[in-house]
Order: structure tokens, then sequence, then C-alpha cells
């Protein structure tokens, strides 16, 4: 067989020379010659050098002979740098990972396992920080927890209070639509107000600062990672838990209760408006809201949210404190913080539940 | 070296937002050449460079890569321009999620249409002629820095570009891999008439493979000195000059 190379080997040539060709080559067997003519070539480029070094590695394999003519040295000056022989072995699979399903159940729950170690040692030593800052309030890093206060509750406020609207106009059109059923609109008041301030006020905060903050926490305590910066931190003999996680954990769990309280409040007037609508007057709606409104009721409300903001921090700073050096390991670290804090708070969710079941609350 | 000019930049004014970097910047780059760009930190070496490559649009001015524009002209042009050359970055900038042979199949996967193993075999050679063939399936976190360097110069070869831009190949790599880059600078013009446009500050490797260097300063904003090492060290235009070339501080 001879195959005769043009002048310039360019991109299109050598896509055709792997395309159409090689097939050809590959049926070549032991004994069979390949006169590879390259007397008019000149010039060749990367794709065509490679398709070369291909020839010479499947002469090798199969046992062919190959002869060249190569007045201009072409082919001879790609083999000044690239030895056929030892690209003999296939070109290197890129190796995936085992997809197996028992493997990957065993991966993952040799993960989870690992995680909740991880989980519980970061729990020891927040805990454990925070207890020496109680004891000397001075070493708590106020401007940092300040900072964080504000990004987390002043600067999440519009949206908490958008989706607290929402949230009360719809409860007042869903239970208005049983409820008028009865003639009792005005229970709608009552139902709105436990709602509110037993479940949904913190569940939805809690929510939407998992998304918005615990995820933020990840990634930048992740980044910082990436950068060695948490590192510069451990060589200066700063621990990372109490110089960056402990003032996040404090922000978000204080200001958890008062995001919390404003969205119950935004939800009022989303219920007010609505059964305003329907009828009921302003004054007898919120009459109805002093009467539900209880202290049980409200600090219910208020002790929820505490508990699922320090869930928010804790998970998402475990997280980010964990990220590998790698980019797309701070956006994991970012993901695993919002799906860890979601279910943490769907857990304390439901321990509430059985607890104000059994004491009757 | 021939007398065809690969890159042109003229009355290049660079900088961000409304601070200005480097103002008046003019000068061409012959195919073949190895031009490098230096100066002290913070002078606009890498700002220079990412004005040229169309990271950022020149305040005024222009940059033309082998007669093409990339800001001004219709996107074909914009294409051709952004065809002819590669970058390497000064952390190697190797994608993290992939390993190295992926890393390189990359943009033959995106730009033409050989089939895997002509993509495979091409991104394996690419790698030997760095000498990282071995590591072919290694991630960019399981290598060192000097290793990440040359496999993002791989990567920028890739496509068999005429110029290479490479922002501090050899910055924080110890001398002997240094060197080993320098090497493979002078052997990749050698054999592939690559054109290369390098940005350093190791005096050793301007030595070493400089045809011929600007010099930046942040004060004029502009190109204090041109020529080749050996000029601006024995006949310095410019103090600056002197002091960087010959290693003396400007306040003693």
């Amino acid at each position: 067989m001879t195959l005769i190379l043009p002048e310039k080997i360019s991109l299109a040539d050598a896509n055709q020379l792997w395309r159409e060709t090689l097939p050809a080559i590959l049926r070549l067997t032991k004994g069979e010659s390949l006169v590879l003519n390259a007397t008019a070539t000149r010039t060749c480029c990367g794709a065509g050098e490679a398709f070369l070094v291909e020839v010479y590695r499947r002469s090798i394999m199969q046992g062919f002979s190959i002869e060249s003519i190569d007045p201009q040295h072409v082919i001879a000056h790609v083999f000044d740098f690239f030895d056929p022989a030892t690209f003999i072995e296939e070109p290197k699979n890129v190796e995936h990972p085992n997809t197996h399903a028992l493997v990957q159940i065993g991966v993952a729950t040799t993960r989870i396992y690992k995680d909740v170690l991880h989980q519980l040692a970061f729990l020891g030593e927040v805990t454990a920080s925070f207890l020496r800052v109680l004891f000397r309030p001075g070493r708590l890093r106020l401007r940092d927890t300040m900072l964080q206060f504000e990004r987390t509750s002043v600067d999440a406020l519009p949206i908490v209070m958008l989706i607290g609207t929402l949230m009360g106009l719809i409860l007042a059109f869903v239970g208005a639509s049983t409820l008028s059923v009865f003639g009792a609109e005005i229970f709608v008041a009552n139902m709105i107000t436990t709602a509110l301030f037993r479940e949904m006020g913190a569940l939805f905060t809690a929510i939407l600062l998992a998304g918005r903050t615990g995820s933020a926490y990840a990634a930048e305590l992740g980044t910082m990672q990436t950068n060695e910066e948490i590192d510069a931190l451990i060589t200066f003999n700063l621990k990372p838990v109490r110089f960056l996680a402990l003032p996040r954990i404090v922000a978000i769990t204080l200001a958890t209760p008062f995001l919390s309280l404003f969205s119950v409040f935004s939800g009022l007037i989303g219920g007010m408006v609505a059964l305003y609508f329907m009828g009921i007057p302003i004054v007898t709606f919120w009459q109805h809201v002093l009467l539900t409104a209880t202290f049980t009721n409200i600090s219910l409300g208020v002790i929820k949210a505490f508990v699922f903001g320090l869930l928010i921090g804790l998970v998402g700073c475990a997280h980010g404190l964990q990220t590998e050096r790698t980019a797309d390991a701070v956006g994991r670290a970012a993901t695993a913080a919002v799906v860890g804090s979601m279910v943490m708070i769907t857990v304390a969710d439901g321990i509430f539940a059985i607890i104000c079941h059994i004491l009757w609350i | 070296m021939s007398d065809i000019i690969d890159i042109e930049v003229n009355h290049l004014q660079a900088g961000y937002d409304t601070v200005t970097i480097l103002d008046d910047i003019s000068f061409t780059v012959k195919r073949g050449e190895i031009f490098v760009v230096i100066g002290g930190s913070g002078c606009g070496k890498s700002t220079l460079l990412k004005h040229i490559i169309g990271l950022h649009r020149p305040q005024s001015g222009e940059a033309l890569i082998k007669g093409y524009r990339i800001f001004g002209g219709d996107s074909d042009e914009q294409d051709r321009a952004m065809r002819s050359f590669g970058v390497t970055y000064q952390n190697g900038a190797l994608f993290g999620s992939m390993t190295l042979l992926e890393n390189i199949m990359l943009p033959l996967e995106v730009f033409t249409d050989l089939p895997l193993e002509a993509r495979r075999m091409l991104a394996e050679m690419k790698l030997d002629l760095v000498g990282l063939k071995a590591f072919a399936s290694y991630f960019p976190s399981d290598i060192s820095g000097g290793m990440k360097k040359r496999a993002a110069i791989a990567r920028a070869m890739a496509l068999d570009p005429g110029i290479l831009f490479l922002d501090e190949p050899s910055a924080g790599l110890d001398p002997v891999t240094s060197d080993e880059i320098d090497e493979l600078i002078l052997r990749l013009r050698r054999t592939q008439t690559i054109t290369f446009v390098i940005v350093t500050h190791e005096l050793a490797s301007i030595f070493k493979i400089a045809d011929r260097c600007i010099m930046l300063d942040n004060e004029t904003r502009g190109i204090i000195a041109e020529g080749s090492p050996e000029e601006l060290r024995n006949h310095p235009p410019h103090p600056k000059v002197d002091a960087f070339f010959n290693r003396k501080s400007m306040n003693g």
C-alpha cells in the first residue's frame, strides 16, 4: 500500500488521514508493507504528526513494515521528538470511577460515616471555643461578628419580608377557601397567627438562610482553605474555629430569631390585606391575632428559629472548613452546606413537634 | 527569525475602569522571536498581556495579532485572532476537575473534528513534548507547580498556535525546573517556529532566552527601554534599567 502525503498537511488533511486512511492501514498484517511518500511534504500540523506516530505505532504492533520516502526530512523530524515505541501501549484511558452499585453504596456509607465524625469533632471544637469565649468574652472577634450579623440579618431583610408577606397572603386565601364553607372566615386570622408564629415563620426563614447564608459561609471558608489562608491562620496559632467559624455561628444564631419575627410580622400584614378584601375589618383581624399570639406560641417560634440558626451556622462552617483544595470542592461544600442544613432543620422541626405533642404545648 | 510581523501594538492605552496603568505603548514582535516584557512588580506587565490577548478592551489604541484585531473588527476577524495564539497564566490555570490529558484534549474537542483516538494521541504527544507523558492521568492537584506550568504550556500548544503568551512561566520555581522551562521554550521556538511573548523578571532566564525585551515602568506608565538584554545591561538608557540588570538598589 502506498500513501502519498500532501504538500502541507493541514488540520483538515490530518482529519481525513485519521478518519479515512487509518482504517485501511489497520487492515495491514505481518509481511505487508506501507510506503509513505512524503516527497512533496514540507509542513505538517500537530494532528498530522500524531497520525505519523500512530502509523509507526501500529506497524510495531501489527508487524507490517514501513518504507518512507522523505527527502525533506519531515517524517524524520517528527521522530526526533517522538519515539513511537513509547506510545506502544494503548494511550491511557481516562480513568472513570467505579460505578458498580455495591461499590457506590459502600463509598457513600464510608463518606457519610466520615462526615458525621467530622461534624461531631467540629461541634466539640465549637463548643470548647464557645465556652472559652463565655468566660473571656473579649476573645470573641466582635467586629467580625457584627459584620457577619449585618450581612446575615439586615441584608437579608428584604427577601425575608417579601417571602413572609406572600406566605401570609397565600395562607389566608387557602384557609379562607375551606373555612368560608362554614362561614368562619374570621378564624383564618387565628389560623395564620398560629401557623406563622409556631411553624412557618421560623421554618421559612431558616430555609431561606440555609440557601443564602449557609452556602455563603461554606463557600467563603472553602475558598480560604483553597487559598491556604486557613493554613496561615493555623501557623499564627489562631484557631480557625474561634477566628472564623465562631463569629459566623454566633451571628446567624442571633440573627435568625429576629428575621423570623420580621417574617411573621410581614406574614400577618399579608394575611390582613387578603382578609380585608374578603370583607373582614382590619381591627377585627388584629383582635384575633392578639388573642392567638400567646407567649407560648411566640416563644416557641423564637426558640425554633434560634436552634435552626445555630444548625445552619454549624453545618455551613463545618463544610467550609473541610473543603478540599480544588475549585469544584468549593461548589460541593456550598451544596453540602445547603442540603445538610435543610435536613438538620427538618429533623429538628420534627423533634420540636414531638416534644410539643408530649408536653401538650 | 523572519521579517513577518506577528504582533503589532499601536499606541495602546490600558487600564481598568477609570484608572490608566499604561499609556501609549507601541511595539512589534517578529515571527519566531522571543520577546520578553520586564519591569518591577505592579508596573503593568500582566495588564499589558491581558489587553493584547483580549481579556480586557484597551482604553484606546489597538493590538494586532497576525494582522487581525480582537476588538473593533467583525466576529470572524476576532475568531482568527483568538485562534492564532495560546496563553498560559501565572498559576497554570489547569481545569481542576480534569486529568492532564483531558485538559489538553478539551480545546481539541471544541475546535477540531478529529476522532477521539487522534485527539488522545495528539494530547499525549503534547504532554511528551513537555516531559509529562507519564502523568497523563494525573489531576492538576496531584502534581507540582513546575509540572503545572509545563502542562499549561502543553495545553496552550494543543491547537498548534503560532504565538504563545506566557505569564511568568518560571516564577516561584527552583532554578533547575526554571531552566528546564527555558530549554523547552528555546526548543519549541527552534522546532515549531513559535513566537513567544513572555512576562518575567527572572534575570537568568531573560539572558538565556530573550531576543529582545521591553521594560515597563509605573511612573512613566510606558516603555523606558527596548533592546536585547545584553544591550540594556551594557548601555542602560535609564537608571531603573541599570538597577534592574545590574541589581542595584534605587535607594542606595
